[in-house]
């Protein structure tokens, strides 16, 4: 174990594409990020934007949003409404000037295992270079 | 350019003559209007049904004590009306009683809407404070040569949006030289035309934008510009928002009052927002203090994911604000952003989606590859 | 089930006396410290400024140096302390033990919402603090440098200075002997060692101290520990503190009675009272910020209240108008039925009415009579039932219809 700072990342993703792949990606033995914690979700237009905002609050250092690729929704249209819904909180996070780094969506299939290492490790190496959560500190949040 | 309705008399008995035409030939069943409460200056709504209560009837009052919006909705909540009822609103009301019907919150049907050019309104506190006597005597100077009448609400200095969108009837007051003489109601839509048959007055043909509103809106494009440089001077990010809600008690009175909130019971007050004492005490741990009540940031950034692309700038959160917090300030700032993100205005179309509730497959292509 | 004559409610006579530094505020905040290191808590919910800013949060800390920005007596009352407990307290208990420092009215409120099952007081030490009264929210905001001068004149004169808010102008439970028990309650004979003991662990007297010093006064044997865990002795006399309590207490109550009954002059009637809630805008703010009013979901905010248009139209025409939003006094007279038993005249409401109607004047003046025809003080003992939820069989017999029957001639 080396003292090297791994960031605490939160990953919603969705049950038919992106946590399959993510299962994929297991039994392929893919080295995986060790930051991201999973949390499986319907669909990826469950992913209340309350619940990044929740998760980035409570001090996460990233929250990644997963889900199926446009036109692929299990449930026809759900990935469209999770789009407006990313693009919406990007754009609310730039206008108070909180890190949108710290956020993202990725379309992830069920056999893009590989995709799937790919995108976790990439963001977990951009948030590290951003570092820890100032929220983290506040105490008055 | 459309037709006008001239009425000769100042222009709020000339409001006042058309309402009681409209009540006395029973065209409408009531009207929905501001009224004087008492000589402070206290007004309320009102659904006035008699034409002898109509003498206390101030249809252009400079106050909002609720946003009517959020009245008419509640109205028609159960069903929509099956009489015609006249509803004197300002254009931010309108706006947002058109925002909850696209939320099934209420009806337009049998509304006969009478909206005006807004000179903007004082602060609730002018009231308390007993400063409101002495500011409301040049509002209406203010208004003629469409000038931001001083000390408005900061939101309703700010606000381009006075011309009303949605309503049938329009009266003219913001750049009107002629205010104390002649009254001057645009007719926008042919309901409005034909309840106006036989009304008192004359009709002539006019156009509503002139150079006098065109003057007031580049004002106040100009005061928003400073209102939200004033509050980027701040500063940003998380720091720069907890300075900013410090003083919040979580009454959570900014979203009862908002006409967008209208969650009967909101997900804030719920308890899902109700922690376990453990998981206080392990947040205790990690930071070594927490603030109690928790989630004041939450609740706000929050509240404007739910809202803010439909807000309207009515400013009654920051009116109803017990520890003065520039809520309207903030939301109308990021609301404007999050509405020119997708081309959006709040309450100008009554057909077009909340951009919520929608979708497009070919828009933001670039995300998620 | 006895009545049982609470004996050891009695007033405490000893205690410790510590010498004030310059500020009380740091000498009261320096034995929270040494209370941290010594133990004697895991953790304390005190008022602290929020940095760069002159607002006031409740923090519950564990983290010493949060200390340093700590005012256990801030000019304002921002949240109402018992809210704040009731978020930290309301799903169950707490495992570390807590200090819970507030102000009287606060402490009463958490009691009474611990009967209404609110707040869990187990391992929370509720500590009191002799209060001169909070000033109004508006006034500290517009101008917190000039607040600050006034309040700090407000501490030394003590119930002279007028410019704290009107209900706390007439607090008459503003120190100890008001919050300790002096009558029988009926309690179950299990019951009676725990309702002995007196809600309140701890009482910091500033009173007769002259800034000079400070009283620490244990109220009961917890009290005791943790003075004995600081190391203090608490076998000083409380005289002079006693003194000056009972001299406050005499002026505060002919202060009170005398508001009280000017204000019952402007309101008393249907007529006035509908005056006064004539600016209402039924923002419902007072609600929201009161502790009592713990409703997740109030019937005056729920579905209940809306009707068809038709009903709308019909009660409009029966007077010519009908006023929007509409049912402001039944909001009002209704949430007094609710909870003016419970009412401790906190004051919160008025400060956060954005009318300035004297909602807490008036709350108080009801909740006096009120209470007093209940025999009932709220907030004292948290084994004592509220009114509403018991009930004597032998009582209240002059509001019945007269049991003889009334002669013919009479019904005639």
């Amino acid at each position: 174990m080396n003292d090297e700072y791994t960031p605490k990342i939160i990953g919603f993703l969705c049950n038919w594409c992106a946590y399959t792949g993510a299962d994929l990606a297991g039994v392929s033995r893919i080295q995986i990020t060790p930051s991201l914690r999973i949390i499986r979700v319907m669909c990826s237009g469950r992913i209340d934007p309350l619940f990044v905002l929740k998760g980035l609050l409570k001090g996460a250092d990233g929250v990644m949003m997963m889900g199926c690729h446009p036109g692929d929704c299990h449930y026809q249209k759900g990935n469209y409404s999770a789009r407006r819904r990313y693009v919406l909180l990007q754009k609310l996070f730039e206008d108070l000037g909180f890190e949108s780094e710290r956020i993202g969506l990725w379309w992830v299939s069920a056999s893009e295992g590989p995709r799937y290492a790919q995108v976790s490790s990439e963001f977990s190496e951009e948030i590290k270079k951003l570092g820890p959560n100032p929220v983290r500190e506040e105490i008055f949040i | 350019m459309s037709n006008v309705l001239k009425i000769k008399k100042g222009v709020e008995q000339g409001v006042n003559e058309l309402l009681k035409f409209l009540l006395e030939s029973e065209k409408v069943k009531g009207i929905f209007t501001l009224r004087k409460m008492n000589e402070n200056g206290a007004v309320s709504y009102s659904l006035i049904t008699h034409p002898k209560e109509l003498k206390n009837a101030v249809p252009l009052f400079p106050l909002m004590p609720v946003n009517a919006g959020k009245i008419l909705s509640g109205f028609t909540l159960k069903k929509a009306i099956n009489e015609p009822i006249a509803a004197v609103l300002r254009s931010c009301e309108l706006r947002a009683f058109i925002e909850l019907i696209k939320r099934t919150q209420g009806s337009l049907e049998n509304f006969l809407l009478i909206s005006s050019t807004c000179g903007g309104v004082y602060p609730l506190k002018s009231l308390t404070d007993g400063t409101f006597k002495e500011q409301v005597s040049q509002y209406w100077e203010s208004a003629k040569n469409a000038e931001i009448a001083s000390d408005i609400r900061p939101t309703c200095a700010a606000c381009e949006y006075f011309i009303p969108q949605q309503a049938d009837m329009t009266i003219a007051i913001v750049g009107k030289n002629d205010l104390q003489q002649e009254c001057s109601i645009f007719l926008n839509t042919k309901k409005g035309e034909e309840f106006t048959i036989g009304a008192p007055g004359n009709i002539v043909s006019e156009e509503i934008d002139t150079k006098e509103t065109t003057k007031l809106r580049e004002k106040r494009q100009d005061q928003k510009k400073k209102l939200f440089d004033e509050f980027e001077k701040n500063g940003f990010g998380i720091k720069a928002l907890v300075k900013t809600f410090a003083a919040c008690l979580s009454c959570h009175g900014c979203s009862k009052a908002c006409p967008i909130c209208y969650c009967t019971l909101c997900d804030f007050d719920s308890k899902t927002h109700e922690y376990l004492p453990s998981s206080h005490e392990i947040e205790l741990e990690q930071k070594g203090g927490i603030r109690i009540p928790p989630g004041t940031i939450f609740f706000h950034i929050g509240r404007m994911i739910h809202m803010a692309v439909s807000c309207v700038n009515c400013g009654m959160c920051s009116d109803v604000c017990p520890v003065n917090i520039p809520v309207s300030t903030i939301f109308s700032k990021v609301g404007d952003s999050l509405q020119k993100l997708f081309d959006y205005l709040p309450g100008k179309d009554i057909e077009e989606p909340v951009p919520s509730g929608t979708y497009k497959e070919e828009e933001f292509t670039e995300i998620g590859e | 089930m006895t009545a049982t004559q609470i004996d050891s409610n009695k007033m405490p006579t000893k205690g410790a006396i510590i010498p004030a530094e310059e500020e009380i505020n740091k000498t009261i905040v320096d034995i929270f410290k040494k209370s941290l290191e010594k133990k004697c808590f895991d953790a304390i919910l005190i008022p602290v400024r929020v940095p760069e800013t002159e607002a006031y949060a409740w923090v519950l800390l564990k983290d010493q140096s949060l200390l340093d920005e700590a005012n256990p007596l801030p000019p304002i009352i921002s949240v109402q302390g018992a809210k704040a407990l009731r978020s930290l307290t309301k799903r169950g208990k707490m495992t570390q033990n807590i200090a819970a420092i507030l102000r009287p009215c606060e402490i009463r409120a958490a009691v009474e919402l611990s009967k209404l099952k609110q707040i869990h007081l187990d391992n929370i030490s509720l500590i009191s603090i002799d209060c001169p009264g909070a000033m109004p929210l508006s006034d500290y905001l517009a101008d917190p440098e000039k607040s600050k001068k006034i309040y700090k004149n407000v501490l030394e004169k003590w119930g002279e200075d007028d410019s704290v808010r009107p209900v706390c102008h007439i607090c008459n439970r503003f120190s100890l002997p008001s919050l300790l028990h002096r009558k029988s309650v009926k309690i179950s004979p299990v019951e009676q060692d725990e309702a002995k003991m007196p809600s309140i662990d701890l009482h910091i007297g500033l009173l007769g101290g002259n800034q000079e010093k400070i009283f620490l006064i244990p109220v009961n044997p917890k009290g005791r520990e943790i003075l004995e865990k600081l190391e203090l002795k608490s076998d000083d006399s409380l005289d002079l503190w006693q003194t000056k309590v009972s001299e406050v207490q005499e002026k505060k109550e002919k202060i009170r009675k005398e508001f009280n009954l000017e204000l019952k002059e402007k309101i008393e009637g249907q007529k006035k009272l509908t005056a006064v809630f004539d600016e209402c805008i039924n923002c419902h703010n007072c609600m929201r910020v009161c502790p009592i009013c713990y409703c997740q979901q109030c019937f005056f905010d729920s579905d209940s209240l809306t009707l068809s248009p038709e009903t709308y139209i019909s009660r409009a025409e029966k007077k010519g108008a009908l006023r929007f939003p509409l049912d402001t006094m039944l909001f009002h007279l209704g949430r007094m039925s609710h909870m003016v038993l419970s009412c401790v005249s906190c004051g919160v409401c008025e400060d956060a009415c954005p009318m300035s109607i004297p909602v807490a004047q008036i709350f108080s003046l009801v909740a006096d009579q009120t209470q007093k025809s209940f025999d009932y003080t709220p907030g004292i003992n948290k084994e004592e039932p509220l009114p509403l939820q018991d009930f004597l069989e032998d009582e209240f017999h002059e509001v019945e219809t007269p049991s003889e029957a009334m002669t013919p001639e009479e019904v005639n």
